[in-house]
């Protein structure tokens, strides 16, 4: 869920404020939130490569369509948009494939947006998301990957500037603490003292939320609305 | 398919690469400039504290905290169970911690309420710092709140005698500064003890100090009053009420009050009324919280507590001492706050009825079964 461009300067602010949809924003976005999308798709009941033509499908839909403004409230949120508007997909989907098996023949619509739909069965399996049901599916998914972006973002900056040691080392202590021989022994590792290595640590905690915070930022209409998206992945992943 | 891995702390399923989305989150949303607790490495074993405690049997270590270690112990003589506090070395050894530890914790030794944690015995033996108190035999509501979740009733008791206790320390004019799940107990007999009440003050805790200190005797973020980061010169009792307010939500919902969130009655059943005292209790301002902690009890029990929940059967129990030691402490709070019901008529019940009617529907079965090959033959 790579992006080829730097994440931040798409955001889906931007996209909304346009007056015509911007389609490289907007399929930037779609490239890199179409996991969830997937597992949605799948715990609707869709087999792998029904769910495939369905996010593929849904995809090219969303690109083709110039206007955003019928959209509603729940436009404020990327997420809440994608997954209101993939419902509604999904519901006409089963209408239109009913359509087509008596018109005798499917069409595989492509997007050209670049899916690794392979291996997403695999990675959803990893998840483990605890859950029937889709849209539960899809927020825990949702959370899951914005976060595992973050980390691949992050490891990537550090690992750009010589610091990929200490990513490696000190990363498990972006979720909690870290005793004090743990301390010692990574300091040790890395050839920093003990005081260095909690400098580097904090450092890291403060890149690693403002990577999180920044990449949720992108997905709702303003700054403001961050902290209440953060308590809503929370909640998606208590399920 | 290999089972996911499972988070220790709470529960969530890890990532592949072995962490924690929720603790990851969780952390992502502290203020900046929190970090973690750092667990002091030197344990001492019970042989190596006898010298320095002639006067106590020491026993197992009980807890591991930011601040410190406990042991279990026995005072000689009066053959009395203590909790034996021993403050964190690195603790200690920042300047200006004599001064401050002979001026606080004989104050924290005053306190003598029936829903704090009391301290016997304070000073210094050897390089260790020490509290000996009166050992809880419970949980917290940490472990509680994993458990399962609370009743609005048991909640609304909680809150009630933890405002007790707030209440009669802020009369003597010693702020807790960390109230959280983890510092509040609850014994057998369903009774609040808050513990390490004012420690934080002798452990000299300053906001903003992560960088240089080895340990984190901060209070967790979630808990903290906002001015606790923004203007911590001017903290005072009135942060007590706000972390009562996050435990008091997080107790009636089971989710911390982050962001933009839902008033309690949105999220489980309880009184709206109680929304309006959770809300002011979280206040930004601390003008505008509660400016008492008996007025907060006043707010809940003009609420009212709800009617108690008929007595339940103890859940299956689960292989993790923390649950079952949870639950059956939620049993003795229930009986604690239940009044006296008419007696209890147990439904019949549900499964046993299923198996019966399954059994006769058998039954029926194999004797048309028979009764068509009798035809046949």
């Amino acid at each position: 869920m790579s992006a080829p461009q730097p994440f931040h300067t798409t955001r889906w602010s931007l996209v909304l404020a346009a007056r015509d949809a911007q389609r490289p924003a907007l399929e930037e976005l779609c490239r890199a939130y179409w996991l969830p999308l997937y597992a949605y798709a799948r715990r609707s009941g869709f087999e792998s490569h029904e769910a495939e033509d369905v996010v593929q499908a849904f995809f090219a839909r969303l690109l083709e369509k110039r206007d955003l403004a019928a959209v509603g409230p729940e436009k404020g949120r990327f997420r809440s948009f994608l997954l209101v508007a993939l419902r509604h997909f999904v519901a006409n989907w089963r209408d239109r494939e009913r359509a087509e098996k008596r018109g005798g023949g499917r069409v595989r619509s492509s997007t050209g947006l670049d899916l690794d739909l392979p291996g997403a069965d695999a990675r959803l399996a990893q998840m483990a998301p605890a859950t029937d049901d889709p849209e539960r599916a899809y927020e825990q998914v949702w959370a899951r990957e914005l976060l595992r972006a973050c980390l691949e973002d992050l490891g990537r900056e550090y690992a750009g500037s010589g610091r990929g040691a200490v990513f490696d080392e000190l990363k498990d202590g972006l979720q909690g603490t870290l005793g004090e021989g743990q301390v010692a022994e990574r300091a040790e590792r890395l050839g920093l003292t003990a005081g260095a290595l909690k400098v580097a640590l904090h450092r890291l905690r403060t890149r690693f939320r403002d990577k999180v915070r920044e990449r949720i930022a992108a997905t709702v209409e303003s700054e403001a609305d961050v902290d209440d998206e953060l308590a809503a992945l929370l909640r998606a992943l208590a399920g | 398919m290999p089972e996911a891995r499972h988070c220790t702390d709470c529960g969530t399923a890890l990532q592949p690469d072995g962490l924690c989305p929720r603790c990851l989150l969780l952390a992502a949303t502290a203020p900046s400039g929190s970090g973690g607790a750092v667990p002091p490495r030197e344990v001492p074993t019970p042989q190596e504290l006898a010298e320095h405690f002639p006067n106590l049997e020491i026993g197992e270590l009980i807890g591991q905290g930011g601040m410190g270690i406990v042991f279990r112990a026995r005072q000689r003589g009066l053959e009395r169970p203590v909790a034996l506090k021993l403050l964190a070395r690195e603790i200690a050894a920042e300047p200006g911690f004599a001064e401050r530890f002979a001026r606080e914790a004989r104050v924290l030794a005053s306190l003598a309420h029936p829903h704090i944690v009391q301290v016997h015995e304070f000073g210094q033996r050897g390089p260790w710092y020490f509290f000996a108190m009166e050992l809880v035999e419970g949980a917290s509501l940490r472990e509680m709140l994993r458990a399962r979740s609370l009743s609005a009733r048991e909640s609304l008791a909680i809150v009630m005698q933890m405002c007790d206790a707030l209440q009669y320390a802020h009369d003597r004019g010693v702020v807790h500064r960390d109230i959280k799940p983890e510092n509040v107990l609850v014994d057998r007999s369903g009774r609040v003890k808050i513990l390490d009440f004012g420690l934080s003050k002798v452990a000299g805790a300053k906001p903003g100090d992560t960088l240089t200190r080895t340990d984190q005797v901060m209070g967790t973020p979630h808990y903290m009053a906002p001015e606790q980061w923004e203007r911590p010169e001017t903290v005072d009792h009135r942060a007590d009420i706000f972390a009562l307010g996050v435990v008091f939500y997080e107790l009636l919902t089971g989710e911390l009050p982050l962001g933009r969130f839902e008033p309690p009655s949105h999220k489980v059943v309880v009184d709206v009324r109680l929304d309006d005292v959770v809300l002011r209790t979280l206040a930004k301002e601390p003008q505008r919280r509660y400016q008492h902690a008996s007025e907060v009890k006043s707010a809940v029990q003009e609420v009212g507590l709800p009617p108690p929940l008929p007595p339940t059967p103890a859940p299956a129990e689960v292989p993790r001492p923390a649950i079952s030691r949870g639950s059956a402490l939620i049993q003795a709070l229930r009986a604690r706050t239940a009044t006296r019901l008419a007696p209890h008529v147990e439904p019949f019940p549900l499964a046993l009825k299923i198996a019966i009617s399954l059994a006769i529907f058998l039954a029926c079965g194999f004797a048309a079964l028979a009764y068509l090959l009798l035809l046949s033959a």
